[in-house]
């Protein structure tokens, strides 16, 4: 009770620093250095859409069901798991093998939710993800359907659209190894993820990610956040492996392929 | 007196930026016990300047005289470059103190949240948020 008290203050707080979402969409970002200069609308690519390119800067999204302090991050308080989903959330235990640790990959929303920076390039048929994190990449064709014959990915099959000024992410196919976040919700291979990025002027970006799968939750969720364009970064390069001493030297598990 | 120079400004740049989210590999829990926070005190032997984690390496003596080595995971180098550390922020034979929690393995390792360079700064060294308990005080 106390707990769902705490998420509510917390939310009408957060919600108080972030007037409205989606106009404006911009919360108290002064303590992050905003570059200076970069005021203005949205740029718009040769073919009139928005221009989603260049390198972002993302809040850390550790724990999907709740806020960040400074309201660049809004989760929902109550995932409304199924009992299935209940049974994997209670049973996870990231001591018997937090994937991650042994370098495998991070998977679609684990990677979204990291808080290296992320370089997104963009042309009228693609837009390409470049996560700092551990150097991968996730390619999105625009206009394009599903693949009906692939093998499941870490990833997942990405396909866009443009609604208005809105570039919209539905993404199936999901291997079903990973986890959605650093605390370790979980999911199935049932997961549907949606994601909506909408660049609301010249250095920010909105995005909102809708988290739907049957087998884990009764109903879709959502968990919304700000981006922040860093022009004054470079994306680095980010090797998981080359000094990955937690599991060489035995601290932590790696956990074995699925039989 | 350069590098001096060097950590007092990594020192500044690291404080005004406390409130920035660092970058996490994997989750605290993992490996490390919130219930053993361990301050030690003692030489740093080693930096490993790599991805995923930098680890630092520390010789600790006890009131006895014997020294114990210590080795601490902190930040990924990408993230604390970008709030001010370099591979160059701690030298070998540099008296420092860390403070954060050890490993579950029992062995002499630990999770750095913060470390306290030569010049008496303290330094946000570990990777927020990502399961840990907050920082542990001074």
């Amino acid at each position: 009770m106390r707990t769902r008290f705490c998420s509510i203050a917390m939310a009408i707080a957060v919600l108080a620093a972030v007037p409205l979402f989606g106009q404006g969409f911009v919360g108290d970002l002064t303590s992050k250095d905003p570059p200076k200069g970069l005021d203005g609308p949205a740029p718009r690519t040769p073919d009139g859409k928005p221009d989603l390119s260049g390198l972002w800067q993302r809040p850390y999204v550790p724990d999907m069901s709740k806020n960040n302090k400074d309201g660049t991050q809004i989760g929902t308080p109550e995932l409304p798991f199924t009992e299935a989903g209940m049974k994997a959330w209670k049973s996870y235990d990231a001591a018997n093998g937090d994937y991650t640790g042994s370098c495998l990959p991070f998977g679609l929303m684990r990677s979204m939710n990291s808080p290296d920076p992320i370089q997104i390039m963009q042309s009228p048929k693609y837009v390409a993800l470049l996560y700092e994190q551990n150097t991968w990449f996730h390619i999105i064709p625009i206009g394009t359907q599903h693949h009906t014959n692939w093998s499941p990915t870490w990833f997942g099959d990405s396909v866009g659209h443009w609604e208005g000024d809105t570039f919209v992410v539905d993404t199936v196919n999901f291997n079903g190894r990973t986890r959605l976040d650093t605390i370790g919700h979980p999911h199935s291979d049932a997961l549907h993820v949606i994601e909506r990025f909408t660049r609301t002027d010249a250095k920010h970006m909105g995005y909102e990610v809708t988290i739907d799968d049957p087998k884990t939750f009764t109903k879709p969720w959502t968990n919304k956040r700000i981006f922040t364009l860093r022009p004054d970064w470079e994306i680095m390069e980010y090797s998981c492996e080359e000094n990955n001493k937690d599991l060489y030297d035995g601290h932590i598990k790696a956990p074995p392929p699925p039989k | 007196m350069r590098s001096t120079l060097a950590i007092v400004v990594a020192g500044a740049a690291l404080l005004l930026a406390a409130s920035f989210p660092l970058a996490a590999h994997h989750s605290f829990a993992a490996e490390f016990d919130a219930a053993k926070p361990v301050s030690l005190q003692g030489m740093v032997t080693r930096l490993d300047w790599m991805n995923p984690h930098i680890w630092v390496y520390l010789d600790v003596k006890d009131e006895s005289g014997s020294v114990a080595h210590w080795q601490c995971e902190g930040g990924p180098p990408n993230t604390l470059t970008r709030n001010g550390w370099s591979k160059d922020s701690l030298k070998v034979g540099d008296e420092a103190t860390i403070s954060g929690f050890r490993s579950k393995d029992g062995t002499n390792t630990c999770n750095a949240r913060s470390i306290k360079l030569p010049n008496g700064k303290s330094v946000f060294a570990g990777s927020n948020d990502d399961g840990a308990p907050k920082r542990p005080t001074q």
